[in-house]
């Protein structure tokens, strides 16, 4: 099973690479990849049914906070079977997509603005080294020179530094973090095509 | 005149907003009610999605028409995303759940070559070309900007691209005295790399702080035309 498994993985990955370099295997990844897509939305699936068991279990056991979980529950499956019967697109799915999804995500992204802050008077606290204060003074430096005010930008923050500090000196870090980043997910993925990881639970 | 539904939709709005605004007096009963229901119904809308979007159209509506009617070759190209969902299925049972390892490898393998190949062409490749564009010429003259002073810009980039990925760099060796230090010129574009990685988080952070902050007035703006709805009828 364990080699199984490692040849089904190192298969599909070399047939899907091969298909972004050799016309002729073309069809093949398109087919693999809706393949992929399908499997994908179908483990979408067993993810929120293992969210329900996960969350069902603490309400048998009455562990502390099972309310919560109850209401998990009830608007998770609530919300799923209006969505299968009636369809996403439905008024009644776009009542709670827009009352309750969106505003919420909106609502969670405001309090963001006060943790934020206090994240950053934290830093300044605790760790008050070059990285530290370059951070916040460029973070604030660009706050200033971004701000609409009624009489246009703030001179020279706003018209000489943000544009120089974000598509100079920033891009560049940025570049590199991305770069960076790229590289590490590119080993990933080769780990996994060579065999030497296996997440699937070959090893 | 209002239609139910947009009633309905405004009241929620305004409720979910409250009670998630309700952390701000700390973490409270009311918060987490918002949260775990918004986590449900999250959920429950995805897997809706993921049903009517990619299992009913691309596997279960194709089914009948192809068993009944399709080619030998169309019959098995069907049946082996069939079969690799009953197996993923199979992982709602702890007994069941290692058959799920043959669809999961599958997933796994599919996914890092499109990691690769998204990695290589979409991030690698198009950085690089953008980083070397500064010191072409025919740039400068296409975007109408003075050779010298494109050169110079982009040696600074090009300065904060290697010194940033040299930060992450974390090969040393122990020295005499037992200490683990990396070399001298390399702490040095390490240092450097340090001042370029915190100006780009700054940016960063900045840039979500004014998301958030946005997020914010829109919410409360939303707060403000509700009474204003209720206050005028």
């Amino acid at each position: 099973m364990r080699v199984f498994t490692a040849v089904i993985a190192i298969a599909a990955g070399v047939l899907i690479l091969g298909g972004y370099f050799f016309p002729a295997l073309a069809d093949v990844q398109t087919l693999l990849l809706n393949w992929a897509i399908i499997l994908a939305g179908a483990a979408a699936l067993v993810g929120i049914f293992n969210l329900i068991a996960v969350h069902t279990d603490k309400i048998r056991r009455g562990e502390k906070g099972g309310i919560y979980s109850a209401l998990l529950v009830i608007g998770l499956v609530a919300t799923l079977l209006f969505g299968m019967i009636l369809r996403p697109q439905h008024s009644a799915m776009q009542i709670v997509l827009n009352g309750i999804i969106l505003p919420t995500e909106a609502a969670l992204m405001g309090v963001l603005t006060v943790s934020l802050l206090y994240a950053a008077i934290r830093l300044l606290r605790r760790r008050v080294d070059v990285m530290g204060i370059v951070f916040l003074l460029t973070a604030v430096l660009i706050f200033i020179g971004s701000a609409t005010l009624p009489f246009g930008d703030v001179p020279v923050i706003g018209t000489l530094i943000r544009p120089w500090v974000t598509q100079i000196l920033a891009l560049g870090g940025a570049r590199g973090i991305l770069i960076g980043v790229a590289l590490g997910t590119l080993t990933t993925g080769l780990r996994v095509l060579f065999g030497a990881d296996r997440p699937y639970g070959g090893n | 005149m209002i239609f139910p539904a947009d009633l309905i939709t405004v009241v929620l709005s305004f409720l979910f907003t409250i009670l998630i605004f309700s952390y701000w007096i700390g973490d409270n009963p009311l918060f987490r009610i918002a949260v775990y229901i918004f986590v449900g119904v999250s959920a429950g809308y995805v897997a809706s999605i993921a049903w009517w979007q990619v299992i009913v159209p691309r596997l279960l509506d194709p089914l009948l028409p192809t068993l009944l009617g399709g080619s030998t070759a169309e019959q098995l190209i069907l049946l082996v995303p069939l079969l690799g969902t009953v197996f993923i299925l199979m992982k709602i049972s702890p007994r069941l759940a290692g058959i799920a390892r043959i669809t999961m490898a599958f997933l796994v393998g599919a996914g890092g070559a499109v990691i690769i190949a998204g990695t290589v062409i979409g991030t690698l490749i198009p950085q690089v070309e953008a980083t070397i564009n500064f010191f072409d010429p025919n740039t400068a003259a296409a975007r109408n900007i003075d050779v010298f002073e494109l050169a110079g810009n982009g040696a600074i980039i090009l300065t904060g691209v290697v010194t940033s990925l040299i930060y992450f760099h974390f090969g040393a060796r122990q020295k005499a005295d037992g200490s683990v230090r990396r070399y001298g010129l390399i702490e040095l574009f390490a240092w450097l790399g340090r001042i370029f990685i915190g100006i780009t988080l700054g940016v960063i952070f900045a840039g979500v702080y004014a998301a958030a902050l946005t997020a914010l007035i829109e919410r409360l703006a939303s707060i403000i035309n509700f009474f204003n709805l209720f206050g005028n009828t």
